[in-house]
């Protein structure tokens, strides 16, 4: 036992040993980036292979919509599949796993392959035509609720009781409880029928019709007319969450030693609510934030269905009802990497605001 | 019949026997006071929903006379009777009983906090009252499914109608009195969110204490199908699955829901149950050798019961969402009466422009907005009387 150094204790501990902070987190950093990686990568293409499997499992295939289609037009049977055979570049008895194999060697060369159902479209085209108008309207109306969220939230907070904080805690909550489709209706009802606020018909769609893209006043303005009903929509479905949990988090911490400690060092209110209060009742909103991005792509089907706004999620409910089953794979792709991507930015984001986690000191489960 | 819930005379009889167990036990005890209440509220609610809605309330209506019965009994555990006088061993009627009791005493508190907080007693309100309506309205309101043509105005160009003296919430397209949908329409939907609930409810607490205390290999595979779930985008998987599976019945349905909505209470009761291992009774328990079962129901669930119930409710209240939402998109196969149905075939019918149809619409968005307001109001107000940390916060 006498071999043991550490029974000295006069033994100095050796200097390479220890490295210096920065190293060491860099070193955590680098085997922790490359780890999240390979999760995000295996969870996209699971949640690829689960979804091309399923896709298929549906009942019908594209091919058998386009006869049932032309049949209800009074074509017979065989004439009905001949045609709809000679529209689609797909085979429908070609075998699964072969299937599978094809669109995996495709994908690692970054093609989508084409859509289905409109024979010579890109699915990385029918994307990018429609991700725009997702990221934009539901994006801002994320961003929207959030910032007003966070200050309707510590404001209440700080007055506490006030007849500001109680009528607004009662709007809040009922917001917060009512499905974000319900108030799309109501605004379509109340505002576009029986109020007449606006005409519905002239609001579908992305922009008006016949206006040329550009930084035009024209169609700035024409997009933020048709982008104002679903954008209203989504902060209004969501606001109410923001504002509530902001609340309870910035009274949690209002309660915190280190604020009465601030307070009696002298500091000034303002500073406190700002760098003390805000700064950390804001900690567990900011990852709720992060998170809820990546459901931004995914965009709201319903919502978007409900306005006719030309988003994905509205394109997503197209290819689902014509069976277009490559669309509907890319779709599944996008949505699902933006998840994956918003996660590991929840936790990038986690660590740099809050030090006991980057440091590796806290715990966390 | 008794199976459905629906005011039946099968209902009554079905009330009647399980009230007996109530009424019986207050016998037992001499608490008749309370054993009556209980006969009387099981027949109310038996005769309202059938079993499903007389056997819960059977058994909360046994363990409050039990509870009451038990008020004044010595417990054995904190009595001054000296320690050699005391079995530590019950029997399984013993534990059966204290259970019972503790539940009992748990609903009274419940209760009572419920009755001082304002917000949650509306909420709760709220929730009875579209259950009351959809039990006992079939009673008083008869449905009409048939188109009634001869209810068309002169020179009115649809059948729709304004709310009016005789039809309080108006026609719909068909001349079918709206009202009388509403009446029917919400039974389906709730029976279904409350089937997708229970399961997604059980699936969550069995993995997730599952995935706590056995750890390693089972708590990582867990997890992972968890975080694959949640990866998953619901509602457009949900648009996917609802294609996929034929639904006859409300419980494919249901199953489907539950399937998709168990992972985040998993994660929630994992992490309760996690801190909860390292609680020193439940250490003494493992240590003990008592088994994981018995680890699990006596010592961990219990002290879960408050939280699970709270999110049952939430989980109910997503499935009502997602099950209201395929039926807006025309996804699930429809079937009337249906409050979704009616949005559903407003929309088709050009209800949304029509000014004497808003009735029509109106009627069916109101009644999901103000259920699903109920519920979360019921369920936030539950949250806070369980847990005291968050009564100052909100």
């Amino acid at each position: 036992m006498s071999t043991v150094p550490a029974q000295s204790p006069t033994t100095p501990v050796p200097m390479a040993v220890i490295k210096p902070w920065h190293t060491r987190l860099r070193e955590r950093l680098f085997g922790y980036a490359i780890r999240v990686i390979l999760q995000g990568l295996i969870t996209v293409w699971a949640v690829t292979t689960f979804t091309f499997f399923l896709i298929r499992l549906m009942p019908g295939n594209p091919v058998d919509i386009k006869i049932d289609q032309l049949m209800q037009q009074g074509i017979p049977y065989e004439i009905a599949r001949n045609q709809a055979m000679g529209l689609f570049a797909f085979n429908p008895d070609e075998p699964l796993p072969v299937q599978y194999l094809a669109y995996l060697g495709n994908l690692l060369r970054f093609d989508l392959g084409n859509s289905i159902t409109n024979p010579g479209v890109r699915v990385i085209d029918q994307i990018a035509a429609f991700l725009p108008w997702t990221l934009f309207s539901v994006g801002s109306g994320l961003l929207i609720s959030f910032a007003l969220g966070v200050t309707l939230g510590t404001a209440m907070a700080y007055w506490r009781g006030s007849v500001f904080d109680n009528v607004l805690t009662a709007i809040a909550s009922i917001l917060y409880g009512i499905p974000d489709y319900i108030i799309a209706l109501l605004l379509l009802i109340v505002g576009g029928v029986q109020l007449r606020l606006f005409q519905i018909g002239e609001l579908r769609g992305a922009v008006d019709p016949g206006i040329a893209p550009g930084l035009t006043l024209e169609y700035i303005g024409s997009v933020l007319k048709h982008a104002l009903l679903p954008v209203s929509t989504y902060v209004l479905a969501s606001v109410g969450g923001w504002i509530l949990t902001m609340k309870s988090s910035t009274i949690a911490t209002l309660g915190e030693d280190y604020i009465a400690v601030a307070k009696a060092r002298g500091l000034p209110e303002r500073r406190i609510l700002t760098a003390y209060v805000a700064r950390n009742a804001m900690l567990p909103l900011v990852t709720r934030l992060a998170i809820s991005i990546g459901f931004v792509v995914g965009g709201s089907v319903i919502v978007e269905e409900l306005f006719q706004y030309p988003g994905l999620g509205r394109s997503l409910l197209r290819a689902i009802n014509s069976r277009d089953y490559t669309t509907m794979q890319g779709i599944f792709l996008v949505i699902s990497i933006s998840v994956v991507v918003s996660n590991m930015l929840a936790d990038l984001m986690m660590g740099w605001l809050d030090p006991r986690i980057r440091l590796g000191k806290g715990h966390r489960d | 019949m008794g199976l459905d819930a629906v005011a039946s005379p099968t209902g009554l009889v079905i009330g009647f026997v399980l009230g007996l167990i109530p009424l019986l036990v207050g016998w037992r005890y001499r608490q008749w006071k309370w054993g009556v209440i209980g006969w009387l509220v099981c027949l109310f609610s038996s005769f309202g929903c059938g079993l499903i809605g007389g056997l819960p309330v059977a058994v909360l209506a046994t363990s409050l006379v039990i509870s009451y019965a038990f008020a004044t009994r010595e417990d054995p555990y904190t009595s001054q009777a000296s320690l050699d006088e005391v079995t530590f061993d019950e029997t399984w009627q013993e534990y059966l009983l204290r259970q019972m009791a503790a539940l009992g005493h748990g609903v009274r508190t419940s209760a009572r906090m419920l009755a001082r907080n304002k917000v949650g007693f509306i909420g709760f309100a709220g929730v009875m009252f579209f259950v009351l309506m959809s039990a006992f309205g079939p009673l008083f309101i008869e449905y009409e499914g048939e188109a009634n043509f001869s209810r068309r105005q002169p020179g009115a160009s649809s059948l729709f109608q304004p709310p009016s003296a005789e039809f309080p919430l108006g026609l719909d397209w068909q001349g079918r009195s709206v009202l009388s949908h509403i009446v029917y329409g919400g039974r389906t939907l709730i029976l279904t969110s409350i089937q997708a609930g229970l399961i997604a409810t059980v699936i969550a607490v069995a993995l997730g204490s599952l995935a706590a205390l056995l750890g390693g290999f089972v708590d990582q595979a867990i997890s992972f199908l968890g975080n694959f779930v949640l990866t998953i985008p619901q509602f457009p998987l949900l648009l996917v699955l609802a294609s996929l599976i034929s639904f006859n019945s409300s419980l494919g349905l249901a199953l489907l829901f539950a399937a998709l909505n168990w992972p985040a209470l998993m994660r929630a009761v994992r992490a309760q149950a996690l801190s909860l291992r390292k609680r020193d009774y439940v250490e003494a328990a493992v240590a003990l050798d008592l088994g994981l079962g018995h680890v699990i129901m006596r010592e961990v669930f219990p002290n879960m019961v408050s939280y699970i119930a709270v999110n049952f409710i939430f989980s109910v209240r997503s499935a009502m969402y997602a099950l209201v939402g395929l039926v807006v998109l025309g996804i699930v196969p429809l079937s009337e009466p249906d409050w979704g149905v009616m949005i559903f075939m407003g929309r088709q019918q050009g209800a949304l422009f029509n000014p004497a149809a808003a009735s029509m619409l109106l009627s069916p968005i109101i009644a999901i907005a103000v259920f699903q307001l109920s519920l979360v109001l019921f369920a936030r107000s539950l949250e806070e009387i369980f847990n005291p940390r968050l009564r100052s916060g909100v």
